[in-house]
């Protein structure tokens, strides 16, 4: 007797809309067509713009001569160090900040105490940029590796906290509820319905982190580094070299995006049950 | 046969900072016999829900006492099992993984979990349907997901705060049948909340109609419609007499329900 219904309503059609091609839309209207014209407009703006003089090329180098900047610099393998430097740092100092802030949310959250105990710091730490650490961090830890990683960390733990405390106090009281009804006890409650409930949030959190656990290590790197992204722009000016500066804020932009886009995936991976809702 | 739950002058009053203390419930008795199914019937805001709360053990009474099996309910009571209007369902665990929650929570071996939750999914029709997640189901899916939850984990009694009030009304009544269904099947104890007179009178076997707030006992009502039953009762004219008389019960209580929030809201 309830076929019917469950025929008519088993699976919303949102994931058959996405792989077949919307029809009535004509192909140069689909939305990553539109997307590559853009670019390409935009270069050949730029090409333009710098080919017939328009602007003067120590002001903004064609996209001709970046191309050669990054094709010199991938051949010497100055490039994949710098990018895999800075990477590693990010990986480390945001990977530190989630084993220490995560569990700590989460405990703030559910136990007022810690709460009362950790707001005095977080309210004092939280209106500090990262850079402002790099002072002390330099006295305390050298310009070595451990510098990079603590400037990263410092810019990164207090926003994966909050993140953190908010999501699993946003967890359905009702949830929590229904869990004590059908038999659960604390630790049960927190495995089953407080940590999967404040998981996508957590998530959430930890991929904004990643784009600000980025801009930590670059501007690490512009004040003491040999290698990684930031150094390279910033070495790259101190040379004149404005087609250097233009390759490394370009392989910024597609690290970052590579990043992003696993994060994602990770995020699918985590989320199976979220997954018809955010296509 | 013995009294399973009940509740004895059982009084509750929500007072918040710097508001009037709000009376719910006013010595509020019932005794309910093991295997029966009573329905509570009364308008919105008599304090329905806050019976059905005290007995799952949520919130306390301020005074009087609940009591399954003649011992106080004092905490949290997983025998008494509540099926929640808005489902409660976890939204990231599928269907077979909600349906198992309260076993698991019991200790059971997997193999077993699978099993009667199994057996449960099939009860309630949504063999097929196993992994799928609550949000890829209808509304109509989604509760009867929660009733094969509540009866895998197998408790005394079963609590339902308006569990169809949120569904369309042709979904309603084929929920209600497959209700009728699974207590001719089990026998479980079951308080049910409604302000349908109808649906009191297709699911009851005893009905007890509610005082507008604070929630009173006004009457109680031995069903006298034939079982078992099916929805097209309805059509019957013993069911339109009991539903002349009910409302007359209820009547009053609604119009001076309405009559004092109007007047709440005037001042």
């Amino acid at each position: 007797m309830a076929t019917a219904e469950q025929v008519a309503t088993a699976r919303p059609p949102i994931a058959a809309s996405k792989a077949a091609p919307l029809p009535g839309r004509p192909v140069y209207r689909r939305p990553w067509v539109l997307g590559i014209a853009s670019v390409l407009a935009l270069l050949a703006i730029w090409s333009a713009a710098t080919g017939f003089g328009w602007i003067a090329p120590v002001f903004l180098p064609s996209p001709a001569a970046v191309v050669t900047e990054a094709w010199k610099l991938l051949m010497h393998g100055q490039l994949l160090t710098d990018i895999l430097m800075s990477s590693k740092r990010v990986f480390l100092g945001f990977g530190l900040a989630t084993l220490v802030a995560v569990p700590l949310g989460i405990v703030m959250a559910v136990w007022s105490p810690a709460k009362a105990i950790l707001d005095p710091f977080v309210s004092l730490l939280r209106p500090l940029p990262s850079i402002t650490w790099i002072p002390l961090s330099i006295l305390w830890l050298g310009i070595g590796e451990s510098q990079k990683i603590a400037i990263v960390f410092m810019g990164s733990w207090i926003y994966i906290l909050l993140y953190t405390y908010e999501s699993t106090k946003r967890v359905d009281p009702l949830l929590v509820r229904a869990a004590r009804n059908l038999g659960a006890g604390d630790l049960a409650i927190m495995r089953e319905v407080v940590l999967p409930g404040a998981l996508p949030g957590i998530l959430a959190g930890l991929k904004v982190t990643l784009a600000i656990s980025w801009s930590c290590v670059l501007s690490a790197e512009m004040i003491a580094a040999q290698n990684g992204l930031g150094a390279l722009i910033w070495q790259a000016k101190d040379w004149g070299n404005l087609a250097l500066v233009l390759v490394g804020m370009i392989c910024i932009s597609l690290t970052v995006l590579v990043a992003d886009y696993f994060a994602n995936m990770l995020e699918r991976f985590l989320l199976p049950w979220e997954r018809n809702r955010r296509l | 046969m013995a009294g399973i739950l009940a509740a004895d002058q059982v009084t509750k009053v929500f007072s918040v900072a710097g508001a009037a203390a709000v009376m719910a419930v006013d010595r509020f008795s019932l005794d309910v016999e093991d295997g029966e199914f009573v329905c509570l019937l009364g308008a919105s805001g008599c304090g329905k829900s806050t019976i059905l709360n005290m007995f799952a053990g949520f919130v306390p009474p301020t005074s009087g006492e609940v009591r399954l099996r003649g011992v106080p309910i004092r905490a949290i009571e997983p025998r008494c099992g509540m099926v929640f209007q808005s489902y409660a369902l976890f939204p990231w665990k599928t269907v077979r993984a909600n349906v198992e929650f309260g076993l698991k929570m019991q200790g059971a071996p997997s193999h077993e979990r699978r099993r009667i939750a199994q057996r449960f999914i099939e009860m309630v029709k949504l063999t097929g349907f196993e992994d799928h997640y609550p949000s890829e189901l209808s509304g109509g899916m989604q509760q009867r997901v929660t009733f094969a939850r509540l009866l895998a984990a197998n408790p005394e009694v079963l609590l339902m705060d308006e569990p169809f009030a949120a569904l369309d009304a042709m979904t309603r009544q084929v929920m209600q049948e497959e209700l009728l269904r699974i207590h001719a099947e089990n026998r479980k104890t079951t308080v049910f909340i409604t302000h349908s007179i109808d649906e009191a009178l297709i699911l009851a076997d005893r009905i007890v109609v509610m005082s507008a707030r604070p929630g009173r006992v006004k009457a109680v009502l031995e069903n006298t419609l034939p079982t078992p039953r099916r929805v097209t009762v309805q059509l019957s004219p013993e069911f339109a007499k009991l539903k002349a008389d009910v409302w007359a019960l209820v009547e009053s209580e609604v119009r001076h329900h309405d009559e004092t929030s109007s007047r709440a809201a005037a001042v």
